[in-house]
């Protein structure tokens, strides 16, 4: 399928927040309950639309354990964005990010896109950490935030393409060196290759799933 | 040697009159060098004294100088010389491949280069301090960096992983290498990278988010594809790394539209025939077809491998791959392996398989490429493997295709026409006939892939061919063995196109077949021949496979038969019955599996015949008198015994033919003498196999007098007491389950009749009411006295209609409590057997559970325990 530009993502952050989950429900458009644990590094692709361009979104979704943190740091260098992943019903995991986000700072390339996601805002009932709180933390550290349920759906679609709008953004001003392919974004074929059958078709920017969580 | 000897002179200074210095001593005094030297340049020159040694000497060099070197590879890093020397000082003592220089050298041992490579990596930091160096721009350090790592990896290919995969940024510097602009660099980076990536999941898939797919495109177009060098090889050989087993990966390669890219790649328009195929070109295509395969390798996830095999289609690619097969002076190797290929691109996808069914070969006159393929298959001349590829294609081409199935059985029909056409079927069932044992096999397996899973037709091919029978005359028969003697070298191929009937063709093939095979047999073969024509009784495809069966003397084509038939029995039973019918076959049956021959191979034709055995049970329909279920079993009982069976039909999994075919569904053998069993009957035998032993374990309670049962543990009796007790109670639910679907039936019947009536009786009120208010008003118009009369008549009309309807309405009144009445009582009824039932059910419930426990007491007790059928029966 033609594009206008691929971008490369990762998805970090302690295991069992739900990072396989957003990625199958984004490019899938399903939710799994009872999901394997990811053993290194599982892919997935999706097409989306930003501006009129057709843009391929190729993600990565690591294995949030220690034994894996130094096969996710071999990422960081090729990738365009990251979605650093927390779990609202767990305090733990939102005391990791500030690990998860030096190492992610010291490995990636400088101008890598970051959004803060605070998943399985399904669960209210079991909140753990306010949404305040990953609001203050994204400001703090110049991230972008969102609270998603990759159950619900709710914010998923938001999540991976805000991130790109911002990634789509920082090109067109020129921040990006769009020649050089280390930095996770590549420059579409002129020509349309034959295309395959990739999940879910492109999902128009801004879409109408429900806000944040209450 | 002189040359050394001066050098080290030079190094070491002259040395001690009257002797001259050992290997170890020179090593030492090198190595103190080294170490101590504040002199660069002394350092140097003993770096580069010790990387002439360690060709010859490394034993002295490695154990003494190992440290040293590592010290200078972190202290020396401002000098590429010096830095060099040491790297291929390193690389030499830990190299995997003996030295022309140490060959006389008894003291080396054989695995040198491991043991200091174990000593080396030890460190970690050693590794580390290798990776640096790649980052020095340097060509003669990044070049022996490089060959250094790909010795290590090849030494200890694990632990190295491990280490590097650990390192922040070791895969990533070494995939950046494969950009350099200096090709030597590049070309060794992609030997290091094969080593790196063998094996190792996560590395794979670092190496391929870094774009490694992109390189090696661009590499290999630039040097042309198939066309090219070497190079082209060892870029295929990488991505094959990164693609093998590696789901991920093979989602990444589609996703990223790499197959595409792979077009090229099988262009067949090569204006180079006619020059042949360069050995290098048969390597490259080779490995590129091994890259196909393995994004459609059938191990594969299903919905990965279904969008592979559509993108393939959509691309090009199966176009691009059935013109290969199709093109002339292809060698065979790449020939084989293509048609693997076709095979698996096809294996499963309707689209695709249509696709190949409708591919003509550019003969004269066209044929279908299938057709074509099979001629080869049945063809004695054809290399083995090619033969072996054809069948897996032919297998890939009919699974899970019911069509393909179809049209490969309507081929057999006699109204199929054009006799003059060359078909599927028919070269199949020459195949089947013919004096050679591997085609035998070959067409017996093919065979079984169209009825696979596929009832209809079985009974299909049942029925054709015994129709078909009905066409021919007594003399074509007569007429044809006397055409067959006259011309008894001509291939069944010609046979085939003189002739239109089928049964004619098929005993012909089978006639040929004694023919060429022995007098005996020739003489035998005719006697039926004739004496079918006489009682008029036509043979069957059937009857001919059994009498072959019996008759032949080698291994593959019984277990070919063997095999043919359990496919084609299984779940037909109007194929068990045909089968029961032919004079002998049960005994036939009955004798191997008693066979007492002591031979693997032996064991395994006894295992499969206890197998059609069994078949020959479960789906018998009763429907011939001498073998009905009952007295099979009873005879079974009694020539084989129930232990000696299980123990016969135990012998097929243990067969390592058996386990190897059913490991993946490509024939995976290298001489035609070890063909035996085919992956489609692994899959037949897997799913048969427990019913079966079932079936005859309920068996074994009916038959009193079986050694099974007469052991009479008094537990055992009880166990036997309780199953008899848990089949009358099913026998029971049964019953009362039909009772009751009746009466819900009944009930339901009652219901709408009631309905109906509820329904017609408000209507005729509503009639009613309206008619008295009709009435009421035509007597409150007393005034139009003069009409009185004739109101009064209407009047009297009007009451007596009432009159009438009332009698409607309270008769359907009765007609409504009567049905209200029998619908109580139906469900009172129902109610009774529901409660029944559940009674029945917490009874069956218990039953089960003390069945348990006394299956438990009896395992204590140390009494082994079948597995009970009854929960079987229970569902
Ligand atoms: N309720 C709820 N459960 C979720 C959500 N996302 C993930 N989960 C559950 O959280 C568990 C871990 O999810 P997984 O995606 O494997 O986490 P990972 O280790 O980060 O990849 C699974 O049992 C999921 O069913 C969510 O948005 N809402
Ligand atoms: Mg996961």
């Amino acid at each position: 399928m033609a594009y206008a530009y691929l971008f490369k993502y990762i998805i970090i952050g302690d295991t069992g927040v739900g990072k396989s989950c957003l990625l199958l429900q984004f490019t899938d458009k399903r939710f799994q309950p009872v999901h394997d644990l990811t053993i290194g590094v599982e892919f997935g692709a999706r097409m989306i639309t930003i501006d009129g361009k057709q843009i391929k979104l190729q993600i990565w979704d690591t294995a949030g354990q220690e034994a894996f943190r130094s096969i996710t740091r071999s990422y960081y260098r090729g990738a365009a964005g990251a979605l650093l992943v927390y779990d609202i019903t767990r305090r733990d995991t939102f005391n990791h990010l500030t690990t998860w986000l030096e190492d992610a700072r010291q490995h990636s390339n400088s101008n890598m896109v970051i959004m803060l996601i605070g998943n399985k805002s399904d669960l209210e009932s079991r909140r753990e950490v306010k949404k305040e709180e990953g609001e203050a933390f994204a400001r703090e550290h110049g991230l972008v935030f969102m609270e998603t349920s990759a159950k619900t759906a709710a914010n998923v679609e938001e999540a991976f393409i805000n991130t790109a709008k911002e990634i789509y953004e920082k090109i067109q001003e020129g921040v990006f060196d769009i020649n050089n392919e280390a930095n996770g974004i590549k420059i579409g074929p002129q020509h349309s290759a034959a295309g395959g059958a990739s999940g879910a078709g492109g999902a128009g920017a801004g879409g109408a799933a429900g806000g944040g969580c209450c | 040697m002189d040359f050394l000897k001066s050098g080290l002179k030079t190094v070491l200074g002259a040395p001690e009159p009257g002797q001259t210095p050992s290997a170890g001593e020179t090593v030492e005094r090198l190595v103190e060098r080294v170490e101590h030297s504040t002199l660069l340049e002394d350092r140097r020159d003993a770096c580069r004294a010790l990387k002439a040694m360690s060709r010859k000497y490394r034993v002295e060099v490695g154990a003494q100088g190992m440290n040293t070197l590592k010290q200078v590879l972190e202290l020396d890093r401002a000098d590429n010389e010096t830095i060099n020397y040491a790297l291929d000082t390193l690389s030499n003592i830990m190299s995997p491949s003996q030295f022309e220089e140490e060959e006389d050298n008894p003291n080396v041992p054989m695995n040198i280069g491991e043991q200091f490579t174990e000593m080396f990596i030890k460190d970690h930091n050693n590794i580390q301090l290798v990776l640096d160096l790649l980052d020095e721009y340097d060509f003669r350090v990044r070049l022996s960096a490089v060959q250094l790592l790909t010795s290590l990896l090849t030494n200890r290919p694990k632990d190295i992983q491990e280490i590097i995969l650990v390192k922040p940024m070791g895969v990533s510097k070494m995939m950046d290498l494969l950009s350099d602009t200096r090709e030597v660099i590049r070309n060794e980076t992609l030997l290091l990278l094969i080593k790196l990536t063998k094996g190792n999941a996560n590395i794979q898939k670092i190496v391929a988010f870094e774009n490694a797919f992109d390189r090696l495109f661009e590499i290999v177009s630039s040097e042309g594809y198939s066309e090219g060098g070497i190079i082209v090889e060892d870029c295929l050989l990488l991505m094959l790394n990164l693609l093998k087993n590696n789901s991920s990966n093979i989602h990444f390669f589609k996703e990223g539209s790499y197959i595409q890219k792979m077009l090229p790649m099988f262009d067949a328009t090569d204006d180079g025939e006619e020059l042949g195929w360069s050995p290098q070109k048969v390597s490259n295509v080779h490995c590129m077809l091994q890259i196909v395969r393995t994004l459609v390798s059938p191990s594969n996830s299903a919905q990965l491998l279904a969008s592979c095999q559509k993108i393939m289609k959509y691309a090009g690619l199966l176009d691009a791959l059935c013109s290969i097969l199709m093109a002339s002076g292809v060698p065979a190797d790449i020939l084989t392996e293509t048609i693997n290929t076709v095979g698996e691109a096809v294996r499963g996808d309707v689209t695709n398989q249509d696709f190949l069914g409708n591919v003509m070969a550019p003969s004269n006159p066209p044929r279908p490429a299938i057709v074509v393929l099979l001629m080869s298959m049945v063809n004695e001349k054809q290399p083995f493997s090619l033969r072996c590829a054809v069948l897996y294609c032919f297998q890939c081409y009919l699974y899970r295709n019911e069509a393909g199935q179809a049209s490969l059985v309507q081929t057999l029909l006699p109204s199929s026409g054009d006799a003059t056409a060359l078909t599927s079927g028919q070269l199949l069932c020459g195949g089947l006939f013919s004096s050679d044992a591997l085609s035998n096999w070959f067409s017996a397996a093919a065979l079984m892939h169209a009825l696979a899973d596929n009832p209809t037709q079985k009974e299909q091919l049942l029925r054709v061919l015994l129709a078909s029978n009905i066409g021919s005359s007594p003399q074509s028969l007569l007429q044809l063995c006397t055409q067959l003697l006259q011309h008894s070298t001509k291939m069944q191929v010609k046979v085939s196109q003189l002739l239109d009937a089928l049964s004619n063709w098929f005993s012909a093939a089978a006639l040929m077949h004694a023919l060429a095979d022995n007098p005996t047999q020739k003489e035998q073969l005719l006697r039926v021949l004739l004496a079918s024509n006489i009682g008029s009784s036509p043979q069957s495809l059937l009857q001919l496979c059994t009498q072959l069966l019996q008759h032949s003397t080698k291994m593959q084509v019984k277990v070919a038969l063997l095999m043919l038939l359990s496919q084609w029995m299984s779940h037909c039973p109007a194929a068990v019955s045909a089968f029961l019918k032919v004079p002998g076959g049960v005994g036939y049956l009955v004798n191997q599996t008693c066979s007492n021959d002591h031979d693997d191979n032996e064991y395994l034709l006894q295992g499969l015949s206890a197998f059609l055995l069994s078949i020959c049970i479960h789906f018998n329909d009763d429907s011939v008198e001498n073998y009905s279920k009952d007295s099979l079993k009873q005879l079974l009982l009694k020539r084989i015994g129930m232990e000696t069976f299980t123990a016969k039909l135990s012998e097929v999994t243990k067969h390592e033919s058996y386990n190897k075919a059913a490991k993946h569904p490509q024939l995976r053998v290298k001489s035609p003498a070890e063909i035996m069993i085919d992956y489609e009957f692994c899959r037949l035998f897997k799913s048969l196999e427990s019913v079966i032993t079932q079936s005859l374990a309920v068996k074994q309670e009916n038959g009193v007098a079986d050694s099974g049962s007469d052991r009479g543990s008094p537990a055992g009796d009880s166990l036997l007491q309780y199953k008899t007790l848990i089949r009358q109670q099913d026998a029971r639910l049964h019953e009362l389950t039909a009772q009751l679907d009746a009466l819900l039936q009944r009930n339901q019947q009652l219901q709408s009749a009631l309905n109906d009536a509820t329904a017609s009786n408000s209507h005729l009120k509503d009639e009613n009411t309206l008619l008295k208010a009709q009435v009421s008003a035509v007597n409150s118009l007393p005034n139009q006295s003069q009409q009185v009369p004739r109101e009064d008549v209407k009047v009297k009309e009007h009451e007596a209609r009432i009159q009438e309807l009332t009698a409607e309405v309270s008769r359907l009144g009765q007609e409504l409590v009567t049905s209200r009445e029998a619908h109580k009582m139906a469900a009172d009824e129902l109610e009774k057997l529901r409660k029944d039932q559940d009674d029945l059910l917490e009874l069956l419930a218990d039953q089960d559970a003390k069945l348990n426990e006394y299956k438990m007491r009896l395992m204590s007790l140390g009494q082994a325990v079948e597995e009970a059928p009854s929960d079987q029966n229970l569902t």
